[in-house]
């Protein structure tokens, strides 16, 4: 697994001092002329920008260049340049959308950051806290730190991994927070709670199972009129927000309501014992797509929930596993970001140990494999951008290894395995046409605005 | 639009949809969330036209369908606004799960249910149906008579639904088409006067959504053991006692409101021409007016006819009818809905059942008209008057009357 070290800048906190532009060029050419710098802060109105190498989990200077010049180091996530491989042929400055990777006049050639071995030099020179040297590691002790918003004891089943999302979601999102959790396994689990005790430390309620946007939006609206910044969140499952929720969902993501919806996926009804939902892929048994004589599981395909969302003109859309924390982590917090300008939709990925039927101490392995098969793409979109894949699966697993652990698809004919291998490729090869820069165009077509 | 009378600065000429928006402004409500469906549209209409035209101070939420409608305001009550919103007919059936669930929740809020006839035959007139199918849900409900009352309830409802012993949604019921678009000189309150009256908002005091006060609303309550029974019950008999409560508070808010603009409206029932009375017709609603005339026609002949219009429907009025009804001889009861369960009108279920508790126990019938928009006449009230003293004569209580049937 690739590992996640990057250096992220607070801009709230730069002044345009320089001072680690001035400590980078000395370091890498010494001599302190900052436009050999390879962090570059650039004043952007009142504020600043950084142009830098983010190390990228999808990196497009590596996709794009001819050369293997480039790679992804899986030790510490360092995106590396190799001078022996390189053409300078500059395909690359052109796959970033950072300028991160620039040609470099006194060098004859491309320069980026190679975070200096893992000990950035251009961190510690900033006094003012505007940088900081994350790595995997300290991802994990950061969340840690914050406090847990849900009280020990939640009744989930064993080896769930929709409770292990509430909790790190909520220690993210933080106590000043509104919290919706409609019918379904998380207030299921005791969130909301049972005559008169509850299972959560910040104002936590069951809305209906198809009105979850529709509270929040005057949950929200209320509080913005009154000058108070208050989080409004949903924790939702795929039933609540695919099916009978899709229209308030669908509302309020087209009025721009500033709120974030998190929509855990496990595939069904789980929480009422393990029915069908429209975000049920293909094939699957359900107690009420159940398999016999003549049932063969679900007929049709799944609902692709986020897609829709981006069709939205969400702020921000994501998709995410819980076997990529840190990839879940940066998602999470770009979409707190943008539920603050408007509408934020997350959609996470929460294999069911019960309803899918296999050993609870292979959740997170099943995840894994859901991803490393494409089954589950990781992505983000928002409307400047544009849909960007967050880890690419090149080679991916065979779709017959991720079914086979699952006992929901035991009864699969090999007609149906090949419908589904078919219906991932078609999915890979939509989405990634997305994220090779159609979609902006797109999304304006569909939302009429071309 | 209004046209505002220069020889009366307070006095403008409007409809009832008209009329529920300027009590909506004047009641400072700070949200409002609202979808078209006849004949309310032009309601949320005025509305949003007052707040672009910076009249009312209020966030206005255009949602994609009714349900959604409820459940913005009931996340903005949680929040603390003063909420408003109208439907009828289809929207309030497609409503009907937030609209289940609000006075559960002991929200107070103010909701217009501009009258319509349900589906199916496809209709879009008025007609009582769709208040009446959500009679037994738990919100206050008043019917109004005239475009002035649909104003001046309005207003009332908050201070009703606010009031600390009642906490509970209020319907204010106006008919569609006769007081949805039919114009009439109203007379408008001041900001002042409405201000004196009605107290600013106390709507999550109990059950908040608020970081600052954390709380969990509406865990699951009730099950067999444990708590849970007599918790459920303390909830359900609680809510009961609300809608008791409500009685003596719309008295005293239609008391204050008497007081404070000058303007009175009986607040439960009102009894028409009924001192000597010895037949009686009981209406509701805008069809009041025509059965009124026909009553003061019947006097004219020097019949002892009288009237009681029933002005606050749930709670039911169960004491103030047993008394105005007392010592009449019969009682032709006027619906504009049906009750499928009894084969006749559902006010005239709860006039019977509220003629248990009168000294003097009067024959009645059940008459039915003014469905989809269908007029009930002053002929037609003359023809309730003849049937309802010819069933004083002979006590012969007869097959529910359909008023419309042979128009």
């Amino acid at each position: 697994m690739s590992a996640y070290n990057t250096i992220s800048f607070l801009p709230e906190h730069c002044d345009g001092c320089n001072a680690c532009m001035t400590a980078c060029a000395t370091a890498k050419t010494g001599a302190p002329d900052v436009i050999n710098s390879r962090i570059q802060i650039v004043a952007d109105g009142d504020s600043f920008e950084l142009a830098m190498c983010r190390q990228c989990g999808d990196p497009k200077c590596v996709s794009n260049c001819p050369a293997a010049a480039l790679a992804k180091n899986d030790a510490d996530g360092v995106i590396d340049w190799d001078g022996t491989k390189c053409v300078n042929c500059l395909l690359c400055t052109v796959g970033c959308a950072y300028g991160g990777i620039v040609h470099n006049a006194a060098a004859g050639h491309v320069v980026k950051c190679d975070t200096c071995g893992g000990d950035p030099i251009c961190v510690k020179a900033c006094d003012r806290g505007a940088l900081k040297y994350l790595t995997t590691a300290n991802i994990y002790n950061e969340v840690g730190d914050l406090e847990d918003l849900f009280v020990p004891g939640l009744a989930g089943c064993q080896g769930c991994n929709t409770e292990l999302i509430m909790r790190h979601a909520m220690r993210r999102i933080g106590p000043e927070t509104v919290l919706a959790t409609p019918p379904g396994c998380i207030p299921g689990m005791g969130s909301v709670g049972y005559n008169g005790l509850t299972g959560t430390k910040v104002p936590v309620f069951h809305p209906l199972l198809t009105n979850t946007a529709s509270m929040l939006t005057g949950v929200k609206r209320h509080y913005k009129r009154q000058g108070r910044e208050v989080n409004a969140v949903a924790l939702a499952g795929d039933g609540g927000a695919s099916d009978v929720g899709f229209q308030s969902l669908s509302g309020a993501a087209e009025r721009g309501e500033q709120i974030l919806f998190i929509c855990v996926d496990n595939e069904g009804y789980m929480n009422t014992g393990m029915q069908r939902s429209s975000c049920t892929p293909f094939g699957a048994w359900t107690s009420t797509t159940p398999v016999g004589e003549r049932g063969t599981g679900k007929t049709q395909d799944a609902k692709n929930m986020p897609l829709l969302m981006v069709m939205h003109n969400c702020e921000y859309v994501a998709t995410a596993s819980t076997a990529f924390m840190e990839d879940l982590y940066d998602k999470l917090d770009k979409a707190i970001a943008a539920s603050k300008r408007g509408f934020a939709y997350l959609h996470i990925y929460s294999p069911c140990t019960t309803g899918w039927r296999f050993p609870s101490q292979e959740n997170i392995e099943v995840a894994r494999k859901a991803v490393e098969a494409n089954f589950v793409m990781l992505w983000e979109s928002n409307p400047r951008d544009g849909l960007q894949l967050t880890r690419s699966v090149e080679q991916p697993l065979s779709i017959a290894e991720y079914l086979k652990a699952l006992g929901k698809y035991r009864h699969l004919s090999e007609e149906q395995v090949g419908h589904i291998q078919a219906t991932v490729e078609k999915n890979v090869g939509f989405i990634k046409s997305l994220s090779e820069g159609c979609h902006p165009a797109m999304a304006q077509t569909m939302s009429g605005q071309a | 639009m209004s046209a505002v009378l220069k020889s009366k600065p307070k006095a403008i000429v409007c409809d009832g949809n008209e009329a529920a928006a300027w009590a909506v402004t004047l009641a400072r409500v700070d949200m409002v969330a609202v979808y078209p469906i006849t004949p309310q549209s032009s309601l949320v209409e005025y509305l949003a036209k007052f707040v672009a035209d910076g009249k009312l101070n209020a966030e206005i939420i255009d949602v994609e369908g009714e349900h959604s409608v409820l459940s913005v305001l009931h996340g903005g009550t949680l929040a603390g606004a003063r909420t408003y919103t109208g439907t009828c007919g289809p929207g309030l059936a497609f409503m009907f799960e937030p609209y289940l669930r609000t006075p559960g929740l002991r929200m107070p809020m103010v909701m217009s249910i501009v009258t319509r006839d349900t589906l199916t035959p496809q209709s879009v007139w008025g007609g009582h149906q769709d208040a009446m199918s959500v009679r037994e849900v738990g919100w206050i409900q008043m019917y109004c008579e005239t475009v002035q009352e649909v104003l001046d309830t309005t207003i009332m409802g908050y201070k009703v639904a606010e009031h600390r012993d009642v906490m509970l949604p209020v319907n204010v019921c106006h008919d569609g088409n006769y007081l949805s678009y039919g114009a009439t000189r109203v007379e408008l309150p001041t900001q002042e006067e409405v201000d004196a009256f009605l107290p600013p908002p106390a709507t999550n005091w109990h059950a908040a959504l608020d970081p600052d006060r954390p709380m969990a609303v509406d865990p699951l309550t009730g099950g067999a053991g444990g708590p849970g029974p007599s918790m459920f019950v303390r909830y359900r008999k609680g809510q009961c006692s609300g809608m008791q409560n409500s009685l003596a508070v719309i008295e005293a808010a239609h008391e204050d409101w008497a007081r404070i603009v000058g303007r009175r409206h009986a607040p439960l029932v009102e009894s028409y021409r009924m001192d000597d009375a010895e037949t009686a017709l009981v209406t509701l609603g805008s069809m009041t007016g025509a059965g009124k005339d026909a009553v003061d026609e019947a006097r004219d002949r020097g019949e002892r006819v009288g009237l009681v219009k029933v002005k606050t429907y749930r709670p039911f009025p169960v004491q103030a009818i047993a008394k105005a009804l007392s010592g009449v001889k019969a009682v032709g009861v006027v619906d504009r809905s049906v009750s499928f369960g009894w084969n006749s009108g559902p006010l005239y279920q709860d006039v019977i059942g509220a003629l248990q508790f009168a000294t003097q126990r009067p024959a009645a019938m059940s008459f039915i008209g003014g469905l989809a928009g269908a007029d009930i006449t002053t002929d037609h009230f003359g023809r309730v008057i003849e049937r309802t003293q010819a069933l004083a004569k002979d006590g012969q209580v007869g097959e529910t009357v359909w008023l419309n049937e042979k128009d």
